[in-house]
């Protein structure tokens, strides 16, 4: 996965998204309105210019749909909206990521076609009413997802072939490796995500999705295990 | 020296060291006056019982005869009792000794002499401060008709009716709404007395030279003023001159004005005063609880969070500014107070000292959420404090205040982001774990001490035999210094005060959390 990362708006939202992805070490592509053109933008950013409304200064930036993931982060759920329809009118394929400030919104948004939809608030208000209820939880996911540190959270796509190929997952000792399993897509039941639970002891094949989450080198090890 | 005054001020200091005196005193204070103490709803139920009974015994006196033991029972125990009231209210009404000893030490610093006349005086004004007080005055009044000399002192056994405002809070607000309108309702009752006296004296002229024989006296004619402008018209007086009628018509009009003006000062002034009774209440009742959650602002994101709290259970209320918001919040069901957050009052209302064990700090403005985590803060520090803010420089200032959490939720949506970027499997897995709207959720489980899971291994509790996952373990989570430790080994030794943190069906965590007990 090569793509670019396009982030539309360099406002509140923007701003942050910039600042966590650009560390990604992608191609990362700041585009504004400029009617709306925001002078605090840092001068190491360059931001491309556009109209939104026009369809022609979309098509210039030059988005592959296959590969390119489009962050719409403007101030305006409007805009976003706008942008969203747009850019699906555009490439039918394309991934793009709304982020929205309510659940009416993000109900707007996916219906306009956006792949994911960040509810801020509804996850903010889930951070402030979870830590009230479940500390524990809490400190958990600021580990794992918010703090900058070697746990995270991540996807491994298993090759063809791979060292770990036809065995059933009650065969393989993930604890050993330092990784937890989360989730699985098991692509000989369908697209489904399921979460592990022990249930259905899934068979592995190349082409099925694991979700876990491990340290970086634990995972980097895992995978080089994987092909190995 | 020993002077009557010397006596007094030693007795003065011996009573301010005494705990017992003072626990007394307090005890009778909670008694009559504090609405917070638990017994005093007792208290109050008994005077009003005592009260009923003899308003009971004045009617059944009217017709029937009372038999001479009851009459004394009326007489002497009633009596006592209201002596009694009157004579402990007095006395808790302020610190007579406190006086003494304040003036005591003042004469001293400015080495005068302390005369006991002036002493007297001072302890006297006090006093009369409280004699003065209509409640009190009400008290006296009632105490009144147990003089048997007088026929119609028996009359002023209905102030002991009046004196049932002192127990029941109701009524008392109810008076407070009308103290609040004093200047209108003064003009409507000179207005209305000016109208009475000029139709009253009109109609004496025309018609009291035995024109009507209704009317002998210029009271007749005043009591027939009040019955025609109140709209109110028994017609046991009526005029019969064409002149007298012309009066009527026009004291019939400024009536119908004069009783919807009444009608509109109070109900308006209850609409005004009902959202603050309204709140009254909602204070009282959260002063009884413990560990309050407050929000502070109701916005987009303050709503969010009492809905998710509401369904998590946790009591709370919301301190919003702005009235309409306020209205909004209980008009949802909400305990919510129209305030300022940024002040000490609704705070010290809702006991912060003792109380209150967080507090939110939601609205959209990160200025006044550090006005109010400050404001909290110096009033209690232990109380947790979490913000929301949306700029760096500003989140670091409330480190620096205090804060116990700052969530930005701008930066929340960079982070997923950044999870996003190229995983979209992972990121649906995150968001349906921080949304926890699916049957998966993600929860702790604590281990207490002596509960299944102390000082065992980890292996020994077989967690994925119940189907669920285990991330990890969270050491010591009440105190600062609390740690992640992630993907524990088999032999690792649970012991109490960690969290299991865990992943599963809502089912599984809670057979789980069933079996850890």
């Amino acid at each position: 996965m090569s793509g670019k990362i396009i982030i539309f708006g360099f406002g509140s939202f923007g701003r942050h998204l910039y600042k966590h992805l650009s560390g990604l070490n992608k191609e990362v592509i700041v585009v504004v309105d400029s009617k709306n053109y925001d002078a605090t933008i840092p001068s190491e950013i360059v931001p491309r210019q556009i109209n939104i409304k026009h369809n022609d200064d979309i098509t210039a930036l030059d988005i592959d749909a296959k590969k390119d993931v489009v962050y719409c982060a403007m101030n305006k759920t409007a805009h976003n909206l706008f942008l969203v329809l747009s850019l699906k009118t555009l490439y039918r394929d394309i991934s793009i990521i709304a982020i929205s400030n309510s659940f009416e919104n993000a109900r707007k948004l996916k219906y306009a076609g956006a792949t994911n939809v960040i509810d801020l608030y509804e996850a903010t208000s889930r951070r402030f009413v979870n830590m009230l209820t479940k500390p524990a939880v809490t400190k958990a996911v600021d580990e794992i997802i918010y703090k900058e540190n070697d746990l995270k959270m991540a996807e491994i796509v298993l090759p063809k072939d791979s060292s770990i190929d036809t065995k059933l997952l009650s065969e393989i000792d993930f604890k050993k490796h330092g990784i937890v399993l989360i989730a699985i897509i098991d692509k000989e039941m369908g697209d489904e995500l399921s979460f592990i639970d022990h249930r259905i002891d899934h068979k592995l094949d190349g082409g099925d999705i694991l979700v876990v989450v491990a340290k970086k080198d634990d995972l980097e090890r895992f995978v080089s295990f994987l092909h190995s | 020296m020993k002077t009557p005054r010397n006596f007094i001020v030693k007795f003065a200091y011996f009573l301010d060291a005494s705990t017992k005196y003072n626990s007394i005193k307090t005890f009778f204070y909670n008694l009559l006056e504090n609405d917070n103490y638990p017994y005093k709803k007792y208290f109050d139920f008994f005077m009003i019982f005592v009260i009923l009974s003899s308003v009971t015994l004045l009617v059944i006196d009217v017709k029937h005869h009372v038999p001479k033991w009851l009459d004394a029972l009326d007489l002497y125990f009633v009596t006592t009792v209201f002596v009694v009231e009157y004579i402990l209210r007095m006395w808790v009404y302020s610190d007579v000794h406190k006086i003494v000893i304040e003036e005591y030490e003042e004469a001293l610093f400015f080495s005068k002499s302390l005369k006991t006349s002036t002493l007297l005086k001072k302890i006297f004004k006090d006093k009369w401060e409280y004699i003065t007080t209509p409640s009190a005055i009400i008290d006296l009044i009632a105490i009144l008709p147990s003089y048997r000399g007088l026929r119609v002192l028996r009359v002023l056994v209905l102030f002991r009716a009046f004196k049932m405002l002192r127990y029941t809070k109701s009524l008392t607000s109810f008076l407070e709404v009308l103290k609040n309108k004093k200047f209108e309702l003064i003009t409507l009752l000179t207005l209305s007395g000016f109208f009475i006296f000029i139709a009253g004296i009109m109609l004496y002229v025309f018609e009291g030279n035995n024109q009507n024989p209704n009317i002998k006296n210029l009271f007749d004619s005043f009591y027939w003023a009040l019955i025609t402008i109140s709209t109110v018209g028994y017609g046991d007086i009526s005029p019969v001159t064409p002149e007298g009628r012309v009066v009527t018509m026009l004291i019939i009009f400024t009536g119908i004005g004069l009783i919807s003006f009444a009608t509109s000062i109070i109900v308006s002034s209850f609409s005004e005063r009902l959202t603050m009774l309204r709140e009254d209440r909602i204070v009282q009742h959260l002063s009884k609880k413990e560990s309050i959650t407050v929000i502070c602002g109701f916005g987009l994101l303050g709503r969010l969070v009492a809905k998710e709290l509401e369904r998590e259970g946790v009591a709370f209320v919301v301190i919003e500014k702005d009235e309409n918001l306020a209205e909004m919040a209980y008009g949802m069901g909400y305990k919510a107070i129209c305030a300022d957050a940024t002040s000490e009052k609704v705070f010290s209302q809702l006991k912060i000292k003792t109380n209150i064990s967080h507090v939110l700090c939601l609205t959209s403005d990160d200025i006044v959420n550090i006005f109010i985590a400050v404001n909290v803060k110096s009033l209690n520090p232990n109380v947790h404090v979490s913000a929301r803010c949306s700029d760096e420089e500003v989140a670091q200032k409330m480190y620096f205040a205090n804060v116990d959490q700052v969530i930005m939720p701008e930066e929340i949506a960079g982070m997923m982001a950044a999870v996003y970027e190229g995983e979209p499997v992972a990121f649906e897995v995150l968001l349906s774990i921080v949304d926890q709207k699916d049957k998966i959720q993600m929860d702790e489980i604590e281990i207490t001490p002596q509960s299944f899971g102390d000082g065992k291994k980890l292996q020994e509790v077989e967690i994925e035999a119940m189907r669920v996952i285990l991330l990890g373990v969270l050491r010591n989570c009440k105190t600062k210094d609390s740690e992640f430790i992630f993907n524990p080994s088999d032999d690792f030794i649970l012991r109490a005060g960690d969290n299991l943190v865990c992943i599963g069906h809502v089912t599984a965590i809670s057979n789980l959390k069933r079996k850890m007990q």
